[in-house]
């Protein structure tokens, strides 16, 4: 174009990464609540936090507990349940920090991260308390014996899944939480991360292969026993 | 008996991704090739659910939650609590209706580009402002785009939305790219997210003009991305980009 003219001569193009188009990977995105712009930039937030910066918690709750307690609210209605999970993601995740890894990914991804591990947790602990409930019932005799009720194995499934992802490395978890939680198609997720094509068919395929295995390993049946 | 499908395209199936027409009619007579499918849905089903999606609206916790989290950890001395947190709710439902369905699935990826996808709105009313006309006084150019090489392509170029008298829009595009060994060129314009798109038109080198969808804000789809589809029916992005630039 006509800057070529100006230069002696024209270098071979390096392929910029710098357009403004997100190619870059993403783990998990979380709309950033932002606050006045001289404050720490998310990066610095989540670097203040690792290092245990009281005040880093107090900045992480102010831009993401929104994210955060929406999701609780989605999954429990608004009230005392999803004020609970909200309130345990941040104590948890605050006396977890040295488990959060800047490197595969931002903080607010990892707030997500451990809310789902909280509503899946918060769910499992009601099941078990419908059955034995039940099972109570069952006993006096005001009820049908619980095994014609089958435990909820959705219920079970998720903690151990979660668990699953937790394990697993990047690419392939941003990849796959692109596919469940942000509902991409692998076009979109090539597109969204920049990844070739049967990259990221790859890397689905041999991810789902291992959520599968752990299921028939430590499957529903046995983590209820 | 004819091939079964791939491992990959039997996973893509287990995420809800449909199949090419032929992959689709062998898996509906092939129990293994069923099975399999089956198999891989179950963590799908455990954990692709609303509840676990994001982004998501926020919605704010009510003050105690923040008093709770303090008295827990002894810091409430180190900070003030939090003004009440995030009211700055992305502003909800952007207009989609005109963003085409990508996928029959695709209710909760709509909500989800619903909450994230307001960043490009700015964007197109500062091009608005912006517009200049041209020399004649008879279009009037709205936006523009250098198209940057994608992927180990050398495809560059570059896009400009343009208003025609009549109130029509354009998207004149300089393209300079190989012709692609297999398929075609398609040119698209996506959102800020790159959730959201819109497809423009079938493109090969050289200037061409595309006519634009009368009411599409490309504000809300800045993005031009110029792809190379096969030939195989599907009508969604392949993936597979060699050009693409942000409207300004």
């Amino acid at each position: 174009m006509t800057g070529v003219l100006d230069r002696p001569t024209a270098p071979p193009r390096p392929s910029p990464r710098t357009r403004a188009t997100r190619v870059e990977f993403v783990a998990n995105d979380v709309v950033p609540l932002r606050g006045a712009t001289s404050e720490p930039d998310d990066a610095e937030v989540g670097r203040r936090f690792v290092a245990g910066d009281e005040a880093a918690l107090a900045l992480a709750y102010q831009r993401w507990s929104g994210q955060v307690h929406g999701m609780a609210v989605r999954a429990f209605g608004p009230g005392p349940d999803a004020e609970d999970v909200t309130q345990q993601v941040f104590l948890s995740a605050w006396t977890g920090r040295a488990g959060y890894r800047p490197e595969a990914g931002p903080l607010p991804a990892w707030l997500v991260g451990v809310c789902r591990h909280k509503i899946a947790d918060t769910w499992a602990k009601r099941d078990r308390q419908r059955r034995l409930t039940e099972a109570a019932a069952a006993e006096a005799g005001s009820r049908p014996a619980p095994s014609a009720r089958p435990l909820d194995t959705a219920v079970a499934d998720r903690v151990l899944l979660l668990d699953e992802l937790d394990r697993i490395d990047q690419p392939q978890r941003g990849i796959i939480e692109l596919a469940f939680f942000e509902d991409l198609t692998h076009a979109q997720i090539a597109v969204r991360t920049g990844l070739p094509l049967g990259t990221v068919k790859s890397h689905i395929r041999r991810t789902l292969e291992r959520l599968r295995s752990r299921l028939e390993v430590d499957g529903a049946a046995a983590l209820h026993a | 008996m004819p091939q079964h499908c791939t491992p990959e395209d039997l996973s893509l199936a287990a995420l809800g991704e449909p199949l090419s027409p032929d992959d689709a009619a062998h898996l509906s007579g092939c129990t293994a090739c069923t099975a399999e499918v089956a198999g891989l849905r179950r963590s799908v089903e455990a954990l692709a659910i609303p509840e676990f999606a994001a982004p998501g609206a926020p919605v704010a916790p009510p003050a105690h939650v923040w008093a709770a989290i303090a008295a827990a950890t002894g810091i409430e001395a180190a900070s003030e609590a939090p003004s009440a947190a995030p009211a700055a709710a992305p502003e909800p439902a952007a207009p989609l209706a005109e963003v085409r369905q990508l996928r029959p699935r695709r209710s909760r990826l709509l909500l989800a580009a619903a909450a994230a996808g307001v960043v490009g709105i700015g964007i197109g009313a500062a091009a608005v402002a912006l517009g200049d006309r041209d020399d004649d006084g008879s279009t009037v150019a709205l936006a523009s785009a250098e198209l940057d090489p994608l992927g180990g392509n050398d495809a560059s170029g570059q896009a400009e939305v343009v208003e025609r008298p009549d109130g029509s829009r354009v998207l004149r595009l300089e393209l300079d790219a190989d012709a692609p060994d297999e398929g075609y060129l398609e040119v698209w314009l996506i959102d800020s997210d790159v959730v959201g798109m819109v497809p423009v038109g079938v493109v090969s080198a050289g200037t061409e003009e595309l006519v634009l969808p009368p009411d599409i804000d490309v504000g809300q789809f800045p993005i031009v991305d110029v792809s190379v589809e096969p030939l195989d029916g599907d009508p969604t992005h392949s993936g597979v980009s060699i050009a693409r630039g942000q409207l300004a």
